[in-house]
């Protein structure tokens, strides 16, 4: 049998990126020992690879990771890069020094207590030993790609949201973004300012918000400031504001679900677009919408109104998946596991606290909600290392 | 481009005359406010256009700008001089009425086809854009994500575009014209410039002592004794424009310390020796920040500085003793090579149009 490098630690954290250096930036502070496992080189690799354009949807100030504000400078929207900055400069000030190169495949409870994580390490197969395990490997870790009928015949390019970049090379070319998300509205957004001829592809109802209300109000502090409302309170003020804010976009192609926006979250997890200009072209004119893709031909979309147009680009804005049931599929018993932990659609049933009826294990940065993704993974993170902090105090329960 | 606005017949296809080569790009040309009902009439490279509202604007935003040739192809009036009526704009001399993709009608000829030449037209960040329709150019979207508005400007400058850019992109002369920002002549030699081009950017950036500011302004921008100014921009040419980021730094630490400002400034041929800047200012703030103060002290009193500075800039190029934009020849200094590089790119990036674009792929020639 070859030989396995083994390892123990206290807490093994799964992911560098915003929620697991914010766990272990927590955990330095209460003086917990703590391991990083990160699949990339770097700490932040998503928020790397994403597209030029992207700016923090949600206000600086309440989009800070705990104990670090956000450096002077930096405008109330972070671009990507100065999200990048501001990750590695939090990973040296808590000295967090991720294992990189790690890939985790397979995460398990052992019989005498504790979790034991298996990766593939730079230099061959490495077991990880924890008294608790924060998996914190992202709510965007796998894209989410659907198929189309007649899509690999089309002669176009087909990326999904992951893999754009920028709509530089695009000038003079005809695209269609696929998805009404934030990240649809901004590429469509993003390849319209390099000249292309954009269009959207809007498959359901979705709720539409200006980013900042009344011009310079982030819709972000509004939610924070209504979230310990029911959602269906809460709707009673958000939904006539954004009526009012944002007018009738149906003559546009873009309708309201039948639930408020802050419903629409809680039941179906979809977060209501904010706008950063998006819809002032569409209302122009000057990016078309679309309904449903019926089919693709070789050169053209064919959409579920009967629609045709032609394209040299679809972007795939389908969003993402957390692709955690890989992690614990493998174990012996393992899919019991999964399905005791993860819901229908794969996301955690709980997190930002200890998991029930799974000792020592958290999930951090898997919900989605009005108040803003960073701003929860702060508020998580702090909770669950005061957590650990309090059982780390007695004596550990790992035997060799 | 000549001074006064070609001959710009338009044959019944909508075959137009000749347009200039920088009406390929998107230009800046009315502040939203300035347009209503009715038309207005606006001057890019030479030509003059009369720019309507199609659509008119509800309240939370969208409808349609239009913009057509500011001469009807019948008897040659000023479209300009007419009113909007169902979304076309209508001669005021005989009548007939223009739509925003250029088709035209006469009442006494229903069955005549007629055509003018429409433009792209569009209204984006508090300000209606125009350029010849059907080219596919870059947007020019002001890039202020997460900043407070202080002003926007349209400031009409009686010189070339080249002579006016060279003084928006050079930090010399704030010693000498500039009230606030910028920096003292006498120290001019301790502050750093670089200047870093590419195939379509020129970028520069400066940084040396603030030159002395009165307490209350000082208090205002809330920056440290003996800061360091900084004055970043980077201009790029489809079509002219510059984005400067104006903030200070602690000499002693080296960090970021006081506000922050970020305005775009466009630089718009309307004449041979006529220019518009369109002036976007922009602060790092909140407008509820400082309880309220930045917009009721750090708003009007950045705008009413801007505009003292940007006066005084207007002033001296207005009463420059050569207006000639030919820049060799010149004694130049380790400050002009900002303005020398973009000279370049003007030529052969902008005054090309979507070929000057398209040839911009590798550096030029300096």
């Amino acid at each position: 049998m070859r030989s396995v490098n083994e390892t123990r630690t206290e807490v093994l954290i799964v992911g560098a990126g915003p929620a697991g250096l914010a766990v272990a930036a927590c955990l330095r502070r209460e003086g917990v020992a703590f391991e990083v496992l990160e699949q990339a080189g770097s700490v932040g690799p998503r928020w790397r690879e994403h597209y030029e354009r992207l700016h923090l949807h949600t206000f600086r100030d309440t989009s800070a990771l705990p104990h670090q504000p956000w450096p002077a400078g930096v405008p109330g929207y972070p671009s990507r890069q100065q999200v990048v900055d501001y990750l590695e400069s939090y990973a040296r000030r808590f000295e967090i020094a991720p294992r990189f190169s790690r890939e985790v495949r397979r995460l398990a409870p052992r019989s005498g207590g504790g979790w034991v994580a298996e990766a593939r390490g730079p230099e061959g197969e490495e077991r990880w030993l924890a008294r608790h395990l924060v998996v914190a490997a992202g709510y965007n870790r796998e894209p989410y790609h659907p198929r189309f009928a007649g899509d690999d015949g089309f002669e176009g390019a087909i990326v999904h949201s992951r893999a754009y970049r920028e709509g530089r090379g695009w000038r003079g070319k005809r695209a269609l973004v696929v998805g009404a998300g934030n990240s649809g509205a901004e590429i469509a957004l993003d390849l319209f300012e390099h000249g292309a001829e954009t269009a959207m592809c809007v498959r359901s109802p979705t709720h539409v918000s200006p980013r900042d209300l009344f011009g310079f109000f982030p819709a972000q502090l509004a939610g924070l400031a209504m979230s310990w409302l029911p959602a269906r309170v809460a709707d009673r003020v958000a939904l006539p504001l954004t009526k009012r804010l944002m007018g009738d976009l149906s003559a546009f192609g873009i309708t309201r679900p039948a639930l408020g926006p802050l419903e629409v979250l809680a039941r179906e997890g979809r977060v209501a677009l904010l706008d950063i200009g998006t819809v002032e072209l569409i209302r122009q004119g000057r990016v078309t919408v679309y309904p449903g893709i019926a089919r693709f031909d070789a050169r053209e979309v064919a959409f579920v109104d009967g629609r045709r147009a032609a394209f040299d680009l679809v972007v795939l804005a389908t969003g993402y998946r957390p692709a955690l049931s890989g992690f614990f599929d493998g174990a012996a018993g393992g899919s019991r596991l999964a399905d005791a932990i993860l819901d229908e659609r794969g996301y955690p049933r709980v997190f930002g606290a200890e998991v029930p009826g799974a000792p020592g294990l958290y999930f951090i940065g898997y919900s989605n909600p009005p108040t803003g993704a960073l701003f929860t993974i702060a508020r998580e993170a702090k909770r669950v290392a005061k957590g650990i902090a309090r059982v780390s105090a007695a004596p550990s329960e790992v035997r060799a | 481009m000549t001074g006064s606005a070609p001959a710009l017949r338009v044959a019944p296809s909508g075959a137009s005359a000749e347009l200039p080569a920088e009406l390929d790009f998107w230009h800046p040309v009315l502040r939203s406010e300035e347009l209503e009902e009715r038309p207005a009439r606006v001057r890019v490279a030479g030509v003059d256009l009369a720019v309507f509202r199609s659509e008119p604007r509800p309240r939370h935003g969208g409808g349609r700008v239009a913009a057509v040739l500011d001469r009807c192809p019948h008897r040659g009036a000023s479209l300009s001089g007419g009113a909007v009526k169902d979304g076309c704009v209508v001669c005021p001399y005989h009548g007939w009425s223009w739509a925003a993709d250029g088709r035209g009608r006469s009442p006494g000829n229903p069955e005549g086809s007629f055509r003018t030449v429409a433009f792209d037209a569009l209204e984006s960040d508090g300000a209606v854009w125009i350029k010849r329709a059907g080219t596919a150019v870059p947007f020019p979207r002001v890039d202020a994500a997460g900043f407070l508005e202080i002003a926007r400007m349209r400031v009409r400058v009686r010189a070339p575009l080249e002579l006016v850019l060279d003084n928006f992109i050079e930090v010399e002369h704030t010693g000498k014209v500039h009230y606030v920002l910028g920096y003292d002549t006498e120290r001019m030699d301790e502050v750093i410039c670089r200047t870093e081009v590419s195939a379509q950017a020129v970028r520069v950036y400066n940084q040396g002592p603030q030159k002395p500011m009165p307490w209350i302004l000082r208090r205002l921008f809330r920056y440290p004794p003996n800061a360091h100014f900084v004055d970043d921009w980077t201009t790029t040419f489809a079509p002219v424009r510059s984005v400067y980021d104006q903030y200070w730094i602690d000499h002693t630490t080296g960090e970021r310390a006081g506000d922050y400002l970020r305005n775009t400034v466009f630089f718009t041929p309307i004449e041979a020796s006529l220019t518009e800047l369109f002036v976007f200012l922009h602060a790092e703030a909140t407008a509820w920040g400082r309880l309220g103060l930045n917009s009721l002290a750090l708003k009007p009193i950045t705008a009413w500085l801007g505009k003292l500075e940007v006066g005084a800039d207007v002033k001296m190029i207005e009463g420059l003793a050569d207006k000639s934009t030919e820049i060799r020849g010149n004694q130049l200094g380790r400050f002009d090579k900002g303005p020398l590089a973009a000279r370049n790119r003007v030529r052969s990036i902008y005054r090309r149009g979507v070929a000057g674009l398209d040839a911009a792929r590798e550096p030029v020639e300096e």
